[in-house]
């Protein structure tokens, strides 16, 4: 017993930057996904459960702009960085695009009849259900490649680990769009009548927010952030029409963890568990990678489902 | 946006003309690899016979479709109401009728002399082995959820760990996994069925107990990551579940008692017959759990779990429990899987699994034990007719995207179900008119 | 024996956040008074209702509670559903009934919640069940005429009248066999008719049941006619206690409640 913690605390001393600067690659992927959730908690009191295939459709959109415009090429330079800015949009577009359609079909409806809680779950769940299958029909059942973009290769090292450009790439455009996001959030008028809607849906509405067009906004800019984050995530993992379901529960955690409602808590959280499942590897096999992220998710419902900032949707951000 | 397309009557086309292409896309052609963009190309460009008459790309057939159901559809705008009355005042007396006891009874009974007698009319084989493994067991399955979805209003994702506790118990006690079983003794399935569903409901309370003080969306969550965490294990743990491989040994059932010695093959009537009694079984048990103090608990707790607690009930306990029994059928239902298919294998155990049997309470009606009963048989009758005789460009996995939109249909225009429970029904109403304290995670902010 | 006491609240604090709900609250509560608590909205009321019956969980002080057994037993820390069977019954004051069930289904959950459940004995329906089933109906039929509703025995419990529905919930409080029963604002939303047979009943509930009774309410008179005994709250804080008459002529209570009411209407 003591051998294996003591051998595998030295893998951990070992790797312990290069499992970090990786951790914080997927962490960012996961604060962007977990925002779609934490906003529309925010102002309806539930979980999108359909958010896992909103990410999804974001990765496919830019997976076919992307064939489209590269077709047998090999950019380079600025050519790349114009070309990742491309996929970003595309991911971007498609799922604020689903993520609209889905409160429109599987939410308004809805909320036109006052329906219970448990209606609203069950009908996001068809609605995942619904779209991952036709996914998987239209698109195929296997997984594709995005084309490359650029090649990934040692940019610098900090105590010894090397960084890869395709973190570097994640963490930049990841962190340039967790700002805007806070940015519009905190000062704009959208930003405003969310905050409103999040604190108090009734006395918002008598102070003339449009209800309906906020709950909108929320959807689609958190189906936005999700299908960007989708084409990010796509560069390395590729794209499949299942592709949703891993990564949105593990975003679902970063967004309990941190607080759900709490979009800075959001993003907290999902740098969070991108760690804490990145240096995980040094102690469980690859196999079980998963159970890490999932038992985080059990034991943080179980223990402190209020998060670690608190559910404040209202105030923080 | 322009002011013409504001217009009411022209926005009603347009959202229909959207459904109709989406309709299109799903009935049509899939894609591939290759040519991803071949599904769209060809849902709306194949040539399909129009109404037999002469061949037309199937936009243009869609298209007729769709003038055709607006048609209809602003017919029923203006005469709807009238003709609803009518039908309404028709069946008022059958309803008054069927409502009865006794009527009640009379078409339960029937409904058992009919199932007893359906192997006699049903001899294609494949019809056989889909009674058994594909409407039996879901029929059980959808009792087991509908106790928990349905009774206790608890939304279950990871409801096939309880179908995998039993196919995996069984196996387990037959001697066919890598995990020796107790003592070293190779039993019957027969045995195996006590076995399994005790275990099951041990499952049941296990998991429950720490998982249930959650409130709704973060209960599904929580049992979907559990069951992942679950299904994880067993598709690794090579050692004593046979890790994704399963086992394929699991023996069939078989009587052994002094000179009388007959083993059950592939042939499915026999597992057909045992599951139907404890189909019945589980019908009766169940609907007397209903009308017990234990159901009407369940009933308090699902309208307003404060004011039930205010009474001494306690609702951790009554969920719990509600896991406990529903774990059961789901248990036996494992059980006859394994027997009759020989085979345990951690790829039938997923989430999406569950997900189909809560298609089938859904649709049958949440809370109903009858609706439950009529969904799994109806959806998976169907769906079975679909893998038989599959329309042109069917495949077998289109059926989840038809599954998918009858559950967002489903809760937008009949969310009690085509079975509805009646106490379900009324709930429903009192929600909507904004009375009762069900859809406190919309609203409620207590501290 | 009259002078025992059912609740003894010893400085309770109670905090949300930064927020203080009570402040540092003590109370005694006699076996067979009708005590009222009053004070203006967000005095604390519901809280010190909460903090009683298990639902909220005061983070200084002391709750004792004399169980039926005899028993002293703390209060915080234990969950509602416990509180409820050691002889505490409770209303609400947005009036919680289930509205799908019945009105006799209603006082029926009440009357056979505190007894011991098996899955089987429910299912086989034995001779203990149906023995225990017949006691609870006889139990429920009865408590329906003691609130007059017997009538109403079979209807929808969302179909009753707002007075009804109060009836209802003290009938289902009353099944739990309370020792104390605790009313948040029973008189709220009703009408001076229905307001005056309540007074009636909740005082025929402690003469005629021998249950205990504490009270929150808005309506003076109300109060006034019904209570021996008053708490008046203000800020979380306990300003003044005694009798209806000594509550009456104090200066502060004059000041910070009647005033109060008095500019925001009585309800």
């Amino acid at each position: 017993m003591i051998h294996y913690f003591t051998s595998h605390f030295a893998t951990l001393r070992l790797e312990f930057w290069p499992l970090l600067v990786g951790g914080l690659a997927s962490g960012f992927i996961y604060s962007m996904v977990a925002i779609g959730y934490t906003l529309v908690y925010g102002v309806l009191r539930l979980i999108n459960f359909a958010h896992s295939e909103i990410f999804m459709s974001g990765g496919f959109a830019s997976l076919f702009l992307l064939r489209a415009v590269v077709g047998n090429s090999q950019p380079s330079g600025f050519e790349s960085v114009l070309l990742v800015g491309l996929g970003v949009l595309a991911g971007a577009v498609a799922g604020g695009l689903v993520a609209v359609l889905v409160e429109r079909v599987a939410y308004r409806p809805l909320r036109r009849r006052r329906a219970p809680a448990l209606a609203y779950l069950i009908s996001a769940i068809g609605a995942s259900y619904f779209l991952f299958n036709l996914a998987g029909k239209e698109f195929g059942r296997n997984y594709y490649t995005l084309p490359i973009l650029f090649i990934n290769r040692p940019v610098f090292s900090i105590f010894g680990a090397s960084v890869q450009l395709y973190y570097l790439v994640v963490a930049g455009a990841g962190a340039a769009m967790l700002v805007l996001l806070d940015r519009v959030v905190a000062k704009s008028r959208l930003g405003r009548g969310i905050r409103a809607v999040a604190q108090d849906a009734e006395t918002a509405s008598l102070m003339g927010v449009n209800i309906d067009r906020t709950i909108v906004l929320t959807f689609l800019i958190g189906g936005a952030l999700g299908g960007a984050a989708a084409f990010l995530y796509g560069i390395q993992s590729g794209v499949i029409y299942t592709m949703g379901f891993t990564p949105a529960l593990k975003a679902f955690t970063a967004a309990v963890l941190g607080g759900i409602g709490n979009i800075r808590g959001a993003v907290l959280g999902g740098l969070l568990l991108g760690v804490v499942e990145s240096l995980s590897v040094a102690f469980v096999s690859g196999a079980y990678i998963d159970v890490v992220a999932f038992s985080v998710l059990v034991a943080v419902l179980l223990f402190r489902p209020t998060g670690i900032l608190g559910e404040r949707l209202g105030r923080a951000a | 946006m322009p002011r013409w397309l504001k217009h009411k009557a022209l926005g009603r086309f347009f959202s229909l003309a959207l459904a109709m292409a989406v309709v299109e896309l799903v009935t049509g052609p899939p894609g591939s690899n290759e040519t991803p963009t071949a599904g769209f190309s060809g849902s709306f460009g194949e040539k399909v016979s129009f109404f037999g008459l002469f061949p037309v790309p199937r936009i243009v057939q869609f298209l007729a479709f769709t003038v055709i159901i607006y048609f209809l559809i602003s017919l029923w705008r203006s005469y709807g109401d009238r003709l609803r009355d009518g039908v309404r005042s028709l069946t008022e007396r059958p309803r008054a009728v069927a409502n009865k006891g006794s009527v009640r009874w009379g078409v339960a009974a029937a409904l058992v002399v009919i199932g007893a007698l359906l192997p006699r009319f049903v001899t294609d084989p494949f019809w056989q082995t889909a009674m058994v493994e594909q409407i039996a067991v879901y029929v059980l399955l959808a009792l087991g959820l509908n106790v928990v979805v349905g009774f206790a209003g608890l939304l279950d994702l990871g409801f096939v760990a309880f179908y995998a506790v039993g196919a995996y118990a069984t196996a387990w006690v037959t001697g066919a996994l890598p995990l020796p079983p107790l003592f070293g003794v190779h039993l019957n399935p027969f045995f195996a069925i006590p076995i399994a569903i005790f275990l099951a409901m041990l499952a049941g309370v296990l998991l429950g107990t720490p998982t249930l003080r959650l409130r709704g969306d973060y209960l599904a969550i929580v049992t979907l990551g559990f069951g992942e965490i679950i299904f994880l294990f067993v598709d690794n743990l090579n050692g004593i579940t046979g890790g994704s491989a399963g086992s394929g040994q699991v023996p069939h059932f078989s009587v052994d008692v002094g000179p009388l010695k007959y083993v059950w093959g592939l042939a499915p009537v026999p597992y057909y017959y045992l599951t139907l009694a404890f189909v019945i079984l589980f019908v009766v048990a169940f609907s007397l759990l209903e009308h017990s103090r234990v159901g009407r608990s369940w009933t308090a707790i699902r309208e307003d779990e404060v004011a039930a607690e205010s009474l001494g009930i306690n609702p951790l306990k009554y969920k719990v429990m509600a896991f406990s029994i529903g774990a059961a059928s789901a248990g036996f239902a494992g059980v006859v899987t394994a027997a009759q298919t020989n085979f345990v294998n951690p790829s039938v155990f997923t989430i999406y699994f569950s997900i189909n049997i809560l298609v089938l309470v859904i649709f049958g009606g949440m809370g109903s034990i009858a609706g439950a009963v009529v969904g799994a048989v109806v959806i998976q009758t169907v769906s079975m007719y679909l893998i038989h005789t599959p329309p042109a460009g069917y495949q077998p996995q289109d059926l989840y995207i038809y599954l998918g939109a009858l559950l967002i249909i489903m809760m937008i225009f009949r969310p009690s179900g085509l079975v509805p429970s009646k106490r379900r029904q009324r709930e429903i109403g009192l929600a909507e008119s904004g009375q009762g304290h069900m859809d406190e995670v919309l609203t409620g902010d207590v501290p | 024996m009259i002078d025992e006491l059912i609740f003894n609240v010893e400085n309770i604090t109670l905090r949300f956040g930064g927020v203080v709900s009570l402040n540092n609250v003590s109370l005694e509560m006699r076996r067979g008074e009708i005590l009222a608590v009053i004070g203006p909205n967000g005095a604390g009321k519901t809280s010190l209702f909460n903090s009683l019956t298990g639902v909220y969980q005061p983070q200084e002080g002391r709750i004792t509670l004399s169980a039926k057994s005899g028993r002293s037993v703390s209060v915080i820390g234990m969950k509602a559903h416990r509180v409820s069977s050691l002889g505490v019954a409770r209303t609400f004051q947005a009036s919680r009934i289930f509205g799908a069930l019945t009105t006799f289904e209603n006082v029926k959950i009440g009357a056979e919640s505190h007894r011991g459940i098996g899955i089987a004995g429910a299912m086989v329906r034995g001779p203990r069940t149906r023995h225990g089933e017949r006691e609870s109906d006889e139990l429920a039929v009865d408590l329906l005429d003691f609130v007059g509703l017997r009538s109403k025995a079979n209807l929808l419990a969302s179909s009753l009248s707002y007075g009804d529905r109060r009836r209802l919930e003290i009938a289902r409080a009353l099944a739990t066999r309370p020792q104390v029963l605790l009313l948040d604002e029973p008189a709220a939303g009703t009408n001076p008719s229905e307001k005056l047979e309540l007074t009636e009943l909740i005082r025929k509930v402690r003469d005629e049941r021998g249950v205990s009774i504490l009270l929150i309410e808005h309506d003076m008179k109300l109060v006034m006619a019904l209570a021996e005994r008053l708490y008046v709250l203000n800020f979380g804080s306990v300003i003044a206690e005694g009798t209806p008459e000594e509550i009456r002529a104090n200066e502060a209570v004059i000041e910070a409640y009647l005033g109060a009411a008095s500019t925001a209407g009585d309800s």
